[in-house]
């Protein structure tokens, strides 16, 4: 059972001593100091505070029982009941028999009488708990990983926790190693070059992480972790790491989650799971080796999963709203009114507007957008079919089509009954496709837009020019308008207003017969630019921001008045 | 001002006691000192007066366990008798004991007065 001491020679273990009375813990700690780091409480509550603040690295409590505010066997019940409390050895002090019973009973390891016995045997009892608890805590556990000979993640994690227990001071760093496309390896070279590199990655880092007080892991296939005092020189580390792999037939990255410093309060996995969420970072980007975990990317994650969590409720209460912004025709005198595109607002009730940016990706990658879509579709569909009865006039409003929905084999039924639903013709619904949905699986995507344009729908395809497509594809494509991309217009003015890029898509659209939209215009620079190369359909700033459907019916009373 | 022998010479165990600091006499005679800073002499009064023997067998106990650490065997036994009788919530007369463990207080206090 040595084995621990040896390890962590020269650190002391932490006892909190928990007594309201002041000579009572003033005797034990002066009993104790020699061998342990004393930490005091004077009541129930503040025992208990002091035990979750220092829940990874207190090695034992003594615990009177008759305390103020919390009595020490309440105090014990909340220990047992906290998953990760309850591993921390109590041993009662008390002088009635009775109680140690019952302390036994709920949980505790031992009791010490009062008035004390000979500090011998206080003491003798106090090491047998913690090391009774050390021992349980290990045991459960395989020690050593087969292949490398590093710790077992569930061994290794333990071991960290004892660390901790003995040097609670020290400034320590969670790392986590990963391999970049590891499994591609495996299944060029075979597992047993798999597994070869995996063992030369584990020495790597023996060598690089020699003194006694760092601790090595390997969690699963790839994932390497290592406990250590805080350093500075991860630039160095990453490279001497990554020596390991410029023998191999192919380049391999290692790259590094360094969690630095890191906040002791939080349970090992967590710490490990930051320095992982860092190393996660900088996968596939191939000039970064080591990423350090940062505040905000937990904060990040935490609010696109708020988002992601709240998406029902927020689509029940009808949180998402849906916006116009108008699309002018600009080819004669004086820009018409053309058409609209529907965009999503989400008004959340405490946080406000929140910008399509930070959700939409979000539902994409969740599935969650098919649902948001149709919301909108139907949200779309509705209000043209009030702004034709009521006013007496609309235009075509365009909505957003997600590469997902493409492959719905229902989707071109689903589009056309809310059409139907809602009293108005396919010909009033626009639908915009961006063009980086064409690029994969180019034949099933052009048959479903030649199977919507048949029922009637007009296609816009959004985004053009930001996904590559073969000229040889758009020259058969099915659409009804060509939508260019905003960076093009960006990039035409920001720099040296260079417009040939635009020229062309105005002949790309010229030689397919179908109109060039551009969007994202905000100057009367741009505007007078686009107009003159042939643009004819203009939307942005320019002419108005995305507004609510209220505010955009302004747009369609000038238009029925200026059309008489 | 208190001295071992003192102390041995009022009734303590001070062998005893004196163990459980590890033999170190400055510290025992220290924490004895701080025995008659001990609030729960003033709260056992004040909750036998109220009639409140929950609260006196609070202080009682607390006591008990500070004088049996340091073995102050005089103001001790009385006190553990006291204890025990109030955990039992016994209806008595406890004025006796107060004024044992009274005196015993206060010669001990005496003797850490001494110049």
């Amino acid at each position: 059972m040595n084995g621990y001491n040896d390890y962590f020679s020269g650190g002391k273990r932490h006892v909190l001593v928990a007594d309201d009375e002041f000579i009572n813990r003033e005797l034990l700690e002066n009993i104790l100091e020699d061998e342990y780091d004393i930490l005091k409480a004077e009541d129930g509550e503040m025992a208990y505070e002091m035990i979750k603040q220092n829940r990874n690295t207190l090695s034992l409590i003594l615990l009177d029982l008759m305390m103020p505010k919390l009595s020490g066997l309440e105090l014990l019940a909340c220990l047992k009941g906290d998953s990760e409390l309850k591993g921390i050895p109590v041993i009662v002090l008390t002088s009635d028999q009775q109680s140690e019973v019952e302390s036994l009973k709920k949980g505790a390891a031992d009791f010490i009488p009062k008035p004390y016995p000979q500090s011998d045997v206080i003491k003798a009892r106090i090491s047998k708990a913690i090391e009774l608890a050390e021992d349980r805590q290990i045991i459960s556990a395989t020690e050593r990983d087969e292949l490398t000979g590093l710790y077992t993640s569930e061994y290794f994690f333990r071991y960290c926790e004892l660390f901790d227990k003995f040097y609670s001071t020290i400034d320590m760093d969670a790392l986590c190693f990963d391999v970049d496309h590891f499994h591609v390896l495996n299944e060029r070279f075979g597992i047993a070059v798999g597994d070869e590199i995996l063992k030369s990655i584990a020495e790597r880092l023996r060598t690089i992480f020699t003194d006694s007080d760092c601790i090595l892991g390997r969690k699963t296939a790839d994932t390497f972790l290592v406990y250590c005092p805080h350093r500075e020189d991860y630039e160095e580390v990453a490279v001497r790491a990554s020596q390991v792999c410029e023998e191999l037939p192919a380049a391999i990255k290692i790259r590094i989650g360094v969690y630095a410093s890191c906040d002791k309060k939080l349970v090992i996995h967590s710490r490990f799971d930051r320095a992982k969420l860092a190393a996660d970072k900088i996968r596939n980007n191939y000039s970064a080796f080591v990423s350090f975990f940062q505040e905000a990317l937990i904060e990040k994650e935490l609010f696109a999963e708020k988002l992601v969590a709240e998406f029902p409720k927020a689509l029940s209460e009808k949180q998402f709203q849906v916006y116009f912004q108008p699309k002018f025709d600009v080819r004669g005198g004086k820009p018409v009114l053309a058409s609209a595109e529907a965009l999503v607002r989400w008004v959340h009730p405490t946080l406000g507007m929140i910008s399509p940016g930070a959700f939409i990706p979000l539902f994409e990658e969740d599935g969650l957008i098919a649902r948001l879509d149709e919301y909108v579709w139907r949200g779309t569909a509705e209000k043209i079919a009030d702004w034709k009865t009521r006013l007496g006039i609309s235009v075509p409003v365009s909505v957003n089509l997600s590469r997902a929905e493409m492959y719905d084999p229902k989707l071109v039924e689903l589009v056309e009954c809310i059409a139907i639903d809602n009293g108005i013709t396919t010909k009033d619904l626009y639908l915009e496709i961006t063009e980086s949905a064409y690029v994969r699986d180019a034949d099933q995507i052009v048959e479903r837009v030649k199977d919507l344009r048949t029922h009637g729908f007009f296609i816009e395809m959004d985004d053009f020019g930001s996904g590559y497509s073969s000229l040889n594809m758009i020259a058969e494509l099915p659409i009804d308008a060509l939508k260019l991309d905003m960076k093009f217009i960006r990039t035409a003015f920001e720099k040296q207003n260079d417009t040939r890029m635009i020229s062309i898509v105005i002949d790309i659209a010229d030689y397919l017969g179908v109109p060039v939209i551009a969007e994202g215009v905000e100057t009367k620079e741009q505007y007078l630019e686009l107009k003159k190369l042939g643009c004819a359909i203009i939307q942005g700033y320019y002419f108005s921001k995305p507004v609510p459907a209220e505010e955009f019916e302004k747009f369609l009373l000038e238009k029925k008045v200026s059309e008489g | 001002m208190l001295t071992v022998d003192a102390l041995k010479e009022f009734g303590a165990d001070t062998e005893d006691g004196l163990a459980r600091c590890m033999n170190n006499q400055a510290f025992y005679l220290r924490l004895v000192g701080k025995v008659l800073e001990d609030r729960n002499f003033a709260a056992l009064e004040q909750a036998l007066s109220e009639g409140n023997l929950d609260a006196a067998f609070g202080a009682a106990h607390s006591l008990k366990g500070v004088l049996g650490n340091l073995s102050l065997t005089p103001i001790y036994e009385p006190v553990k008798e006291m204890t025990e009788l109030l955990r039992a919530k016994k209806q008595m007369d406890y004025q006796p004991y107060m004024q044992v463990i009274g005196e015993k207080v206060a010669e001990l206090r005496r003797l850490a007065d001494k110049a």
